[in-house]
């Protein structure tokens, strides 16, 4: 038996027993009660003082013993507070998982978010390099590559940047060095052609070996190159020994130097036109190849700023440069309808992109569902405080004080919220490791990402503040409630429980509002997604497979060879069992690799912008093969061969764009540079195709122009098979075609076409995927919050309900009270939601594609989304109310 | 914080005579009071309020220990009961008590 009454209490009651014991003792012997009490008390001596200092010497132990004892009571009350959680293991679950679910998807997705939103690039000197480029504001040519002799004019003139490289995409096949394993087959990589002070500029330095040199980039100097830590590690099994051996690019043989850290792939994710990330990097000096030519704009360049000069600074200075270009090259620069100029921009815009609108829906979404998660713990807490008062009243009407149950409730809410912070920093790592399978090698930068402390520290405190606050309240209205009262049944009598109650309401409702705008937002990309999925790419990839061949030069070194190779090749696929067609081309559409260039366009006025194209070479039936609609002219013949005249096919943009409103059958044009007006090399149009969105279905994209593989050999090509019925067997087919003819040629990228569009996508899923599990995460708790709110009601009134079924009030109808009371509140959060979506939902627009943020059929859609689950949440506790037993109500 | 003794007994002597009688087995002030007064005679004629600073104090220290328990007639009653440390401060105060005697009494015998 324990007490834990004040000690002045316990004093009088020994004093009290010891004076009465005396005067029974008295008494016994023959006293008369007044005189024996007298006497017992006269022994008693200075009572007062003795029971102060009994008073002064507990308290002082009581001290002593909170110093000494603190640690014990605290286990006391932790192991008191398990076993109250574990009584109610149905609200303690709920708690639990709100908190989880409220920080690890908030924390997951935020850091996710920020790595490829935020953090920007992986470079050291990232926030002081830009991008520059050739800008033809007036075209919608924003970011043209730049020619070898711009950049070095701006190399040698410029004085806002204190180092500028430049950078040129190749695809090299790749041998040597790896022994004769079967990952050791020669290989098409990508390699960049740069300026060998490139890393230096960014601030990276090899792992190992040494990086370049500036003489590596002299002409006439040691081979050499660099090794990107994904190729190290893929082909060469991260043996640091490769440094120093001799592998062969293309056909040279170059020694490597060095291999660059894994975060270092520069380009890790695509700046402009560089788009594929570099396998492996090649030194050369630029500058040296200073021609007179301007118009062979094939480069990206970086430019890093001195320290302290501003990105308008290096505006102005790109600005001054460009005028002096006017001046020199008045014909080619200072067209004054294209507004050329140079242009810089930050290399960090470059890489994320245009995403401010990403990242402002994203981290809404991220408070929103933080402040849901508040409000449902809050609300869960403010239950159980109230379910708990008569424990409490109790427990202070044995002499618990105010402090011990704000220790014990503390306690109890510490564990609470500390239990579900450890499992939402569980959810979170799984999060982010999850998001990153999710689309690794689609999303730049994703697989560097990993938790954000500071994110999942702010989670963390919302929540567990929170829930220690909310946690507290019952103690701190406990200290102040009349225990007899709370004791005297005080759930219908209370006048603050009706409060509680509109509170526990309205944070119900707001939820729900919450949820609903998180949802609209959600279900509007997810619309907005399969709009843009189903936009018209100008080509069907279903049904066909794709395979990347790359011949070797060496090998093939001629173009009779190269073409003998793949005719065979297109008719042994032709000949496969269940094939409808196969044709081949470079480079695939929206594959990611690019092909753009100048072209000279049969009586266009001079001047710049040149006539600029996106290039393919194609073989005959490659349109056929891919049902792009020809509609005008032919497409490519068997016949259109080597020393027939020169032809080409361009789309119908290319066509509007340099003959408006003619056929562009029968013009000429020249890819390779001017001519004269009699020369054979004029490249003949036969015939004009649709459109291909090769920047995927949000970009148009210029112009296109095709040019014939029979009459422009090309060692890499695209074969793309199709179909008649299902592709599935397609891959081995050509894998063993393949083989058959040549077993040491390496094989990429084989799949089904559809797989490598998907990639374009990518972004656009990604997003619509992070917040449909927001939405998801958002219903889910507010639901639970709803079916709480209504579970705890029913308890209530348990009562009332038991009576109502004891006078002959039918279930049905209870059912539906509450049922009805959970929708009444759902469909207020509904209305409240959908009117804070309309007002949220503008921000969307950027993001969204083919609907407006209005779209009546989202909202919709999501407010029956939401009156189910409002439905099945209510249904629960509703269910329990009509199971009531009146008759054990009634006699409790 | 601390509480003056009984003016007929030397300081600290009601301490050694609380450690004896709870020695004897656990008991409640009123009986500690009692076994007092029948060893005695009644003739030490202690204040019986003091003894409950001095059970107090002696709890602090850790020499007995407390607990609430119910009486035959139905009323909560604390007993105490010595502690390890209580026997071991009732030996140590027993033979100090026994050299002051021994020492007080040379003096008084001395001629």
């Amino acid at each position: 038996m324990r007490d834990d009454r004040p000690p002045p209490h316990q004093i009088d009651d020994e004093i009290a027993f010891h004076i009465e014991m005396q005067t029974r003792r008295y008494v016994a012997a023959g006293l008369d009660p007044h005189a024996a009490r007298e006497r017992a008390l006269r022994r008693m001596g200075d009572i007062d003082r003795a029971r102060n200092a009994c008073t002064l010497i507990s308290l002082a132990k009581e001290t002593d013993m909170e110093r000494t004892a603190w640690s014990q009571g605290l286990r006391q009350d932790a192991v008191y507070a398990w076993r109250v959680l574990r009584k109610t293991p149905a609200f303690t679950a709920t708690v639990l998982l709100t908190i989880a679910m409220g920080i690890g998807a908030t924390t997951a997705i935020f850091s996710v978010v920020n790595t490829v939103l935020l953090r920007g690039a992986p470079y050291p000197n990232a926030d002081r390099v830009a991008v520059v480029w050739n800008s033809y504001a007036a075209t919608g040519l924003s970011e043209a590559a730049v020619a070898a002799a711009e950049f070095a004019d701006i190399r040698d003139t410029s004085k806002a940047f204190d180092a500028v490289a430049a950078l040129r995409p190749q695809t090299t096949s790749l041998s040597g060095a790896c022994g004769s394993g079967p990952g050791c087959e020669p290989e098409r990589v990508t390699s960049y052609v740069v300026s060998p002070n490139l890393f230096d500029l960014l601030g990276v330095t090899p792992s190992h070996g040494r990086p370049f040199a500036a003489a590596d980039g002299v002409t006439g100097a040691p081979q050499v190159v660099l090794l990107s830590d994904a190729l190290w590690q893929r082909r060469f099994g991260a043996d640091p020994s490769i440094v120093g051996q001799t592998i062969t690019v293309g056909a040279v043989s170059r020694t490597v130097v060095g291999v660059m850290p894994a975060g270092a792939r520069f380009p890790d994710a695509p700046v402009g036109f560089l788009r594929t990330p570099a396998d492996l990097w090649i030194p050369y000096g630029w500058e040296q190849s200073r021609k007179d030519s301007r118009g062979n704009q094939m480069l990206g360049m970086l430019a890093r700023r001195r320290a302290g000069v501003s990105i308008e600074q290096a505006s102005a200075d790109l600005d001054a440069i460009a005028a002096g270009f006017r001046q020199q090259y008045a014909n080619r620069y200072a067209r004054p309808d294209v507004q050329w100029r140079l242009k810089a921009v930050p290399i960090n815009d470059q890489i994320v992109g245009d995403v401010r609108t990403s990242l402002i829906v994203l981290l809404g979404a991220v408070g929103v569902v933080l402040l849901i998660t508040c409000a449902n713990v809050a609300n869960l807490m403010l239950a159980r405080g109230t379910a708990r008062r008569r424990e409490l009243a109790v427990r202070s009407a044995l002499g618990a004080g105010r402090g011990r149950l704000v220790r014990q409730l503390l306690i109890e809410a510490a564990m609470l919220v500390t239990a579900g912070g450890v499992l939402g920093i569980g959810l979170a790592l799984a999060g982010v490791r999850g998001l990153i399978a999710l689309d690794a090698g689609n999303i730049p930068l994703l697989d560097h990402a990993g938790i954000d402390v500071t994110v999942l520290g702010f989670a963390i405190a919302v929540t567990v503040l929170t829930g220690l606050l909310v946690g507290l309240a019952p103690a701190l209205r406990q200290s102040t409630a009349d225990p007899q009262i709370a004791l005297g049944g005080a759930e219908r009598t209370a006048g603050d429980g009706s409060i509680r109650h509109r509170l526990r309401r309205v944070l119900v409702v707001g939820e729900v509002t919450m949820a609903v705008v998180v949802l609209v937002a959600a279900g509007l990309l997810v619309r907005s997604f399969a709009r843009m999925a189903a936009t018209p790419i100008g080509f069907d990839p279903d049904g066909t497979v794709v395979a990347q061949i790359a011949l070797p030069r060496a090998q093939y070194n001629d173009g009779g060879k190269i073409l003998a190779f793949q005719r065979e090749l297109l008719d042994r696929f032709r000949a496969l069992p269940g094939t409808a067609g196969a044709s081949a081309v470079f480079p695939l559409p929206m594959s990611g690799d690019g092909w753009g260039g100048t072209v000279i366009v049969e009586n266009q006025p001079a001047g710049l912008p040149e006539p600029h194209a996106e290039y393919a070479v194609a073989m005959p039936g490659y349109f056929s093969t891919l049902r792009i609609p020809v509609v005008d002219g032919r497409e490519f013949a068997d016949s259109d061969v080597t020393g027939t005249m020169l032809v080409a096919v361009v789309d119908e943009e290319f066509a509007r764009q340099y003959w408006p409103g003619e056929s562009a059958v029968g013009k000429r044009i020249s890819p390779f540079g001017p001519l004269p007006a009699n020369d054979p090399r004029w490249t003949t149009v036969v015939g004009v195709v649709g459109h291909v969105r090769n920047g995927g279905p949000r970009k148009a994209g210029e112009g296109q122009l095709y040019l014939p593989a029979l009459q422009k050999p090309e060692l890499t090509l695209y074969f793309v098979v199709r179909a008649t019925g299902s592709d599935q067997p397609l891959p081995a087919a050509i894998r063993q075609t393949v083989r058959s003819l040549d077993s040491q040629l390496p094989i990429g990228r084989l799949s089904a076409t559809r797989a490598l569009v998907g990639r374009l996508l990518a972004r656009e899923r990604f997003n619509m995927l992070l917040l449909s599990i927001f939405g998801g995460v958002a219903l889910t708790i507010a639901a639970v919050g709803l079916y709480g709110l209504l579970a705890f009601l029913v308890t209530q009134r348990t009562r009332e309900i038991g009576i109502r079924l004891a006078l002959g009030g039918r279930p049905g109808r209870i059912l539906r009270t509450v049922i009805g009371e959970g929708l009444a509140l759902s469909s207020l959060g509904l209305v409240l939601g959908c009117a804070s979506a309309l007002l949220a939902a503008p921000a969307l627009r950027g993001l969204l594609f083919g609907i407006e943020p209005t779209d009546p059929l989202t909202y919709a859609g999501i407010a029956g989304v939401l009156l189910v689950v409002a439905a099945a949440a209510s249904y629960l506790p509703a269910r329990r109310a009509t199971r009531i037993d009146p008759v054990s109500v009634l006699r409790n | 914080m601390t509480t003056p003794g009984p003016g007929a007994l030397p300081q600290g002597t009601l301490d050694l005579l609380i450690l004896k009688t709870l020695a004897r087995g656990p008991r409640h002030g009123y009986g500690v009071a009692r076994w007092i007064e029948d060893t005695t005679d009644d003739a030490l004629s202690i204040e019986e309020g003091s003894l409950y600073p001095a059970l107090y104090r002696m709890e602090r220290r850790g020499w007995i220990s407390a607990t609430w328990k119910r009486s035959d007639i139905g009323k909560a009653i604390k007993v105490y009961e010595l502690t390890d440390s209580g026997r071991a401060e009732l030996r140590s105060r027993t033979a100090e008590w026994g050299s002051l005697i021994t020492a007080v009494g040379k003096v008084l015998r001395a001629r």
